[in-house]
């Protein structure tokens, strides 16, 4: 899983270089986003949302204003000395059942796994657990030196090690592994340049470490080429090769998949005339039998209109997977 | 003896004369300072015990500041505590069954956000389709991509006379006896300033699978429809979803649609209709993998 939890690399990159330019006439200290505006205010509703839509109503007693005063130690920490440890007491409130064979772990393809996920209904990755989903998308730290939170720059891994939301992310991965069970799905971005499964990082160093062995029956890994994307890497290949060959030493049970149909249909809506998405003969009749159009002025206006729409489909930018 | 000292002496005058300037500035700042105190101390209590509120608020707050800071952040400038007030100022300690669509109008007069052009979709009837496809092709917007609609989307609230607390239970349903609810009213207000901020071509999602795709019943037929204005609205463009593995019990070419053609073209809109348009029949696929309908070439 990318670092920052479910916020995309490139996002972050981009609010990073937007921060450092802005921050070169304001002084600003850390490479990375300052802490995000009423985060108290965000943290609250989301825990309360999460608690009383997603949760079993034995589970919906989360006390969020416990869970929040736990979070919030870490807000009079030193930004450099902030260790994962120091949610311990954060991760222990509001750590909830997982529910068996939904875990998804990724790299690489933030937006394609939300919305395959389903908000938690169809699969829960990290950011559709609790302690995942209050952190989402936002920055947290202290000033450096000082009481208050540094709303301009905060530390980013380049600036030190211990910083809070790194630490952060690492707590809950660490935990989100623990408490995984049943069959593990990961998700890997095979047109990915620099390789589908990146050696060290969030799912490498703090995710399969922590994987309970007596509690998976096995792991299953997709493998997704962009569509119009490269094919960079396969199962059985490069670092994909890598990861397998790690998980056959750690005993675990595994299988491969490449494009794995309903992630592949997914990607399918944004290039629905792509001849990789182009249905089979039978259906397609099928699907022309059934269909009609039905127009006030005419059918050749109406092929004009699906040809105009099909295109603009089809020049949708695709979601930066990454 | 050479006066060396620096302690102040009394009857110097020089040093009396600082005392003096000092005394009269410390005279006019510490009030001052004090007072400041006192306004950044009452400010740090209501900031910290903002969250201390209901279950709906909290929701609500934290949906709008999502919304406005992560999402969508051309919309950084609206002030979600306002939105929040003015939100539960509509229903608190009234009458729950007797909500007029006065009562929300400050908040739709508060919040004002343009969707672009050709990218309202409409839904009736297929709710999780039409957000499933809204949450991939991630420029076009339900009403519940809007902020009105995201703040509110899938919760139920209420209001009563004896107190002035946000209710979440037992809150009354709909129904002729108790018609006007806070939730129903809600949404027909936001329908309509939907439909009537709507631009360009406009599309909207029906259920092919149900005995009408279109019912005058629903909002969209009832309330959506009529709030589109020509002036503004050239296209109705109708996608008639049907479930995979369903019933097809509607179509393009049935009555129901034929109704809806009519009472577009008569607002002077033109409409076109698909069956099973393409991009949400893969998203319906993507349950249902391997049925013949969603086989795809690899």
């Amino acid at each position: 899983m990318a670092a920052q939890g479910c916020a995309p690399r490139r996002l972050l990159q981009l609010l990073q270089l937007l921060l450092l330019l802005g921050a070169g006439a304001a002084g600003a200290q850390w490479r990375g986003e300052g802490t995000s505006r009423n985060l108290e205010s965000i943290f609250l509703g989301r825990c309360a949302e999460y608690s009383s839509l997603l949760l079993s109503p034995a589970e919906r007693e989360k006390n969020c204003t416990a869970i929040w005063e736990a979070f919030k130690v870490v807000l009079d920490k030193d930004p450099c000395s902030v260790l994962p440890s120091d949610y311990d007491l954060f991760i222990n409130l509001s750590r909830h059942a997982l529910p068996r064979d939904k875990s998804l772990f990724w790299e690489n393809n933030h937006l394609l796994v939300t919305s395959f996920a389903e908000n938690g209904h169809r699969l829960m990755p990290l950011c559709d657990v609790l302690y995942g989903r209050v952190g989402d998308f936002l920055s947290w730290c202290r000033q450096k030196n000082g009481s208050g939170l540094d709303y301009e720059s905060c530390p980013s891994s380049e600036d030190c090690e211990n910083n809070p939301v790194d630490s952060y992310w690492k707590r809950a991965s660490i935990q989100y592994s623990m408490d995984s069970s049943g069959v593990i799905y990961v998700m890997l971005n095979g047109s990915e340049p620099k390789g589908a499964y990146p050696v060290k990082g969030f799912f490498a160093d703090f995710e399969i470490p922590y994987l309970q062995k007596d509690k998976i029956t096995r792991i299953e890994i997709w493998v997704m080429h962009e569509i119009q994307g490269p094919k960079v890497e396969s199962c059985g290949e490069g670092t994909v090769k890598i990861l397998e060959e790690r998980l056959e030493a750690m005993g675990f049970q595994y299988s491969c998949v490449n494009d794995y149909l309903p992630v592949k249909l997914l990607m399918c809506v944004d290039h629905s005339t792509h001849p990789d998405c182009a249905l089979n003969s039978a259906a397609a009749s099928t699907q022309r039998d059934g269909s009609s159009l039905y127009t006030d002025r005419g059918a050749t206006l109406t092929m004009a209109l699906l040809m105009a729409l099909a295109s603009g489909a089809q020049m949708q930018l695709e979601p930066p997977l990454s | 003896m050479p006066d060396y000292e620096f302690s102040p002496a009394s009857g110097d005058r020089p040093r009396s004369w600082i005392s003096k300037q000092v005394l009269i500035v410390l005279g006019v700042c510490l009030p001052v300072i004090l007072a400041l105190a006192i306004w950044v101390g009452v400010l740090t209590w209501r900031q910290s015990s903002m969250g201390a509120t209901d279950h709906v608020s909290a929701i609500v707050l934290g949906r709008c500041l999502t919304y406005t800071r992560n999402m969508h952040p051309e919309l950084r400038n609206q002030d979600c505590k306002k939105i929040l007030n003015t939100f539960t100022s509509a229903f608190v300690s009234k009458d729950p069954c007797n909500i007029t669509k006065e009562d929300y109008q400050p908040l739709i007069d508060l919040v004002t956000q343009t969707v672009p052009c050709n990218k309202t979709l409409f839904w009736s009837r297929s709710k999780e389709l039409a957000h499933q496809y809204s949450g991939i092709q991630k420029e076009m917007f339900t009403l519940e991509d809007t902020l009105l609609g995201y703040i509110a989307d899938n919760l139920v609230w209420c209001g009563d006379p004896r107190t002035s607390e946000v209710k979440e239970e037992f809150c009354p349903y709909r129904n002729e006896n108790c018609s006007s609810t806070a939730t129903s009213v809600f949404w027909t207000v936001v329908s309509q300033k939907f439909a009537e901020s709507a631009c360009g071509t406009v599309y909207v999602m029906l259920n092919g699978s149900r005995t009408t795709a279109f019912s005058k019943a629903s909002t969209f037929g009832s309330v959506e429809v009529f709030n589109l204005h020509p002036d503004r609205v050239h296209t109705l463009h109708a996608w008639v979803m049907h479930d995979i593995g369903g019933v097809e019990r509607d179509s393009c070419l049935g009555s129901s649609i034929k109704e809806l053609k009519s009472i577009v073209n008569q607002r002077n809109i033109s409409f076109f209709c698909q069956d099973d348009y393409r991009p949400a029949r893969f998203v319906q696929c993507v349950r249902h993998p391997e049925h013949p309908s969603c086989s795809v070439l690899m």
